[in-house]
């Protein structure tokens, strides 16, 4: 079920009422939890729960073989089985179609003419969430920098934990794993900020990014006829940013929430990433749990930057591709990952180049203007479904579209650029900062108002939105 | 090793919430990418120093007021009624499990959706159709999906506007052809809850939402772009099974019923109906008929009235001769055009031109349904029927 849906109010309140209650153990507890945690899977699809089950079970004893094999090639095949069994299922369901797709173009490159049977496979929801939540137990194991968890219920909670379970953030099992050793109640300030920064993910993705800013967006990008204006293609895809971000740190936040609620800590997944001054600085501000397993998982095991220069700029960009298709399964998302890899591979370069250089405060924020422009232009490869609609959308914020038309009205184009000026505004006031500190340095009146808007918005655009869009990843 | 996941080694275990890290400045904190290659932590997460239960019950009182005022606003200002049910994708679902082995059901546009009274149906002959048209999309894609169900052998009752049913786009075809992947077991019981608090609560209306009103706020105030004032704002209302009716502030109200009309724009808007697009179109009827028929069910068609300001310009995009009456023969298949009633003499009461007055609607279910009656013996007049009407049961 999605956080935004009035099935999630009635789940979550027996949840925590169940939490509390005086007459459970905290193992019946841990066990309520993961039952929870199944139903909360389930209510997208039920069958999709042995896919859970299978990824759990597998990944649980491929570790606590790992670690009773007594040579390393046990160890390494215990390893590889596991990142087999959840890549082959994240492969099969979400690249399957992907790869006929483009095994029939290339056989028909070759005069060939193949005609596969209907590729009819819906996919799970969160799989690419889960499987690298998973994956990076049995490779801590591997890597020897975790020891595997002493109880399977502590672990099949830690693969299924709901907050986390479908859109993040990933976690990884050493930070999860041990808050199910104890007994975990929030206090009630916790309980009370919980339900504070529920409030403020709900606001962010049901009336800033449903409400307001995707009608903008599909106007411009689903148009089916017409190119648009300048104007209109950067109004759209600034929106997009605006979207994109509180959609998913919507998500994220409501889902630090929802924990803080049950007592339990998740980590930041996002820390006001369009005040980045650079790539680098932009991936160490989004989807953090996200670019650090891509980090940790595959650009160090590539070589990382101990191995030279040109293993470097192979290991950066061959980890932002693939990273870019874990978004999705298509060329555009391929693409968009490279771009970012070029970017970081340009700044690497830059960087090295002029070693010594420090900016001024002026060049500071222009050279955060240019990544927040820079990362625009990704966001159109991101978002546009095909090459063609991105190549339309970059000709038109270029202005070079013929006979361009306007397609967003003026009030939600003013509405538009209020929010993503507001986002921006507010990501650069924060930069240094972490929302608690912000909110501890605000009058008690100012957050109860801040607070009070966002849930009456909440309320007045009644609590309901779209799927996020991150659970399509 | 720096930390682990063994819930039995507490030395490693950081504490958790409450606890900083301390390695930032403070007001900053660690992240999983301040921390390359390692195994990461148990976050911490500080609860900034606030009087958060006064907070929280400001807030609470806050919505409590902002509850009250929107929904005081919706009955007395905009006239939205408790009652009225969302036409949500969920419940046009429901009704669709619904049709397997029911005697009857409807498809078709907003035309046969607003103006079929489905208690006035099962009064005159005890039998409820289930009511599947959709607004916007062709009775055409809906019938196909009809066809394609083996477990309808009932009757279909078709209602079509000619020029939607010929239309070259889908409407919410996309939806029907694909509705089992829409229920989700979550939205199925969202669907209800939503529903139990509809029937109390009138704010509760998708048309009455926040940035649906914002936005409507333009005034088509940039040249060259239609603005959101130009989509058709609330025109229904929706009761259980999908039972549904034009929303009575259409009536009452000349100036919403002036802007639905401009909204409208006459139907002008030309669509490419070429020889091709309708003979295709009827190639598909007949094809979907026959497979209704095949096992045992039955298809009628139904054409409800529309005002002279807009059949004019229907009539000349596609000419009843080409559409209904080939229709009609192409199908061998029983229809009832409005026209064809005698109680259409009188005229009918379109407010906004497209669709009837919530009463009209009964009266003109009662004119139609009768005359089922006497065309097909699948249908039978109920020995306590009530009396027919007439057009002054329209007033």
């Amino acid at each position: 079920m999605i956080f935004n849906s009035l099935t999630f109010l009635v789940f979550f309140a027996l949840v925590l009422a169940m939490h509390n209650a005086p007459f459970f153990s905290w193992h019946q507890k841990k066990i309520n939890l993961l039952v929870a945690s199944y139903l909360f899977y389930a209510a997208w699809n039920p069958p999709f729960v042995i896919l859970l089950w299978v990824s759990t079970v597998v990944d649980w004893w491929a570790a606590q073989w790992m670690v009773r094999a007594k040579h390393q090639r046990t160890r390494k095949i215990w390893m590889i089985t596991s990142v087999v069994v959840n890549i082959g299922m994240l492969g099969y369901f979400k690249y399957g179609e992907f790869l006929l797709e483009n095994f029939v173009t290339l056989a028909a490159s070759v005069g060939i003419a193949y005609q596969p049977p209907k590729w009819d496979i819906i996919l799970p929801v969160g799989i690419s969430f889960y499987t690298f939540a998973t994956l990076s137990y049995t490779l801590d194991v591997y890597l020897r920098r975790a020891k595997p968890a002493q109880h399977f219920l502590d672990y099949a909670l830690f693969v299924t934990f709901f907050p986390h379970l479908v859109a993040g953030p990933i976690m990884r099992p050493t930070e999860l794993v041990p808050q199910f050793a104890s007994k975990r109640r929030a206090t009630a300030h916790q309980l009370y900020f919980g339900l504070s920064l529920m409030i403020l993910g709900l606001f962010q993705k049901v009336v800033l990014a449903d409400g307001f800013l995707s009608p903008v967006v599909e106007k411009v990008y689903d148009a089916h006829e017409g190119v648009p204006m300048a104007l209109d293609a950067w109004v759209a895809t600034l929106a997009f940013s605006g979207q994109i971000f509180c959609d998913f740190a919507g998500y994220s936040t409501t889902a630090i929430g929802v924990a803080m609620c049950l007592g339990f800590a998740m980590p930041d997944n996002f820390r006001f990433p369009y005040a980045a001054v650079g790539f680098s600085d932009f991936w160490r501000r989004w989807h953090i749990t996200l670019s650090s397993w891509l980090r940790d998982y595959l650009y160090i095991p590539l070589g990382g930057n101990r191995h030279g220069p040109v293993r470097t700029y192979t290991a950066l960009m061959g980890t932002m591709l693939l990273g870019g298709l874990w978004h999705g399964a298509a060329w555009t998302f391929v693409v968009w990952g490279g771009l970012h890899g070029t970017y970081l591979a340009v700044e690497r370069w830059l960087r090295a180049r002029f070693a010594g250089w420090t900016p001024g405060p002026l060049a500071f924020v222009a050279l955060g203007l240019m990544t927040y422009v820079l990362v625009n232009i990704t966001w159109v490869f991101f978002r546009a479904k095909t090459f063609g609609g991105a190549s339309t959308m970059l000709q038109s914020m270029a202005g070079l579209a013929e006979k361009p038309v306007p397609m967003i009205a003026l009030l939600p184009m003013i509405y538009a650029m209020l929010i993503i000026s507001a986002i921006v505004g507010t990501h650069w006031w924060m930069r240094d900062k972490t929302l608690e500190i912000a909110v501890e340095r605000t009058p008690a009146w100012l957050v109860g108002g801040l607070l009070a808007i966002m849930a009456v918005a909440v309320l007045a655009e009644q609590g309901k939105g779209s799927a996020f869009i991150y659970f399509q990843f | 090793m720096p930390s682990s996941t063994s819930s039995s080694d507490p030395g490693s275990v950081p504490k958790g919430i409450l606890q900083r890290e301390g390695a930032l400045p403070a007001g900053l904190r660690l992240t999983a990418s301040d921390r390359p290659g390692q195994a990461q932590p148990v976050p911490t997460r500080d609860v900034p120093a606030q009087p958060w239960g006064r907070i929280l019950i400001g807030v609470l009182g806050a919505l409590i007021v902002s509850a009250i005022g929107l929904e005081v606003n919706a009955r007395e200002r905009i006239g939205l009624h408790a009652g009225d049910l969302d036409n949500s994708e969920i419940a046009w679902s429901n009704e669709k499990l619904r049709a397997a082995g029911a005697q009857a059901a409807i498809v078709g546009d907003s035309r046969i959706l607003f103006d079929t009274d489905l208690d006035r149906f099962e009064a005159l002959t005890g039998v409820r159709p289930i009511q599947l048209a959709i607004h916007g999309t062709s009775a055409l894609t809906l019938l196909e999906n009809m066809a394609d169900d083996p477990n309808f052998k009932g009757v279909l009752i078709v209602g079509l506007a000619d020029t939607m049913f010929f239309q070259p786009f889908d409407g919410y075809g996309g939806y029907v052809k694909k509705w089992h992947e829409f229920r989700a077991p979550y939205r199925i019981v969202s669907n209800e809850i939503d529903h139990v608090l509809q029937r109390r609560i009138a704010f509760l209306d998708s048309n009455y939402r926040l940035s649906v009103l914002a936005h409507r706020l333009d005034r088509d105030f940039r040249p060259g772009v239609e603005g959101p004032m130009d989509d058709i704002w609330k025109l229904q209302e929706v009761g259980e099974h999908r039972a549904t009716h034009l929303w009575d502030r259409v009536e009452y109200d000349p100036a919403w019923r002036a802007r639905t009309r401009w909204a409208w724009k006459g139907f002008k808007e030309k669509f490419p109906y070429t020889p091709e697009l309708i003979a295709n179109g009827h190639a598909r009827a007949k094809a979907a008929v026959d497979k209704i028929r095949a096992r045992g069910g039955d298809v009628v068609f139904i054409r409800p009235p529309s005002a002279p300001q807009l059949r004019v310009n229907e009539e000349a995009q596609v000419p009843k001769a080409k559409g209904w009456d080939f229709l009609l023969r192409n199908t061998h298949s029983i229809g009832i055009h409005a026209d064809d009633l005698p109680v259409s003499a009188h005229g009918w009461n379109l407010p906004e031109w497209s669709h009837l007055s919530r009463k009209c609607a009964t009266v003109f279910t009662d004119a139609y349904v009768r005359r089922l009656t006497e065309l097909t013996p699948r249908f039978r007049l109920r020995p306590d029927a009530p009396p027919s009407l007439s057009r002054v049961d329209c007033t």
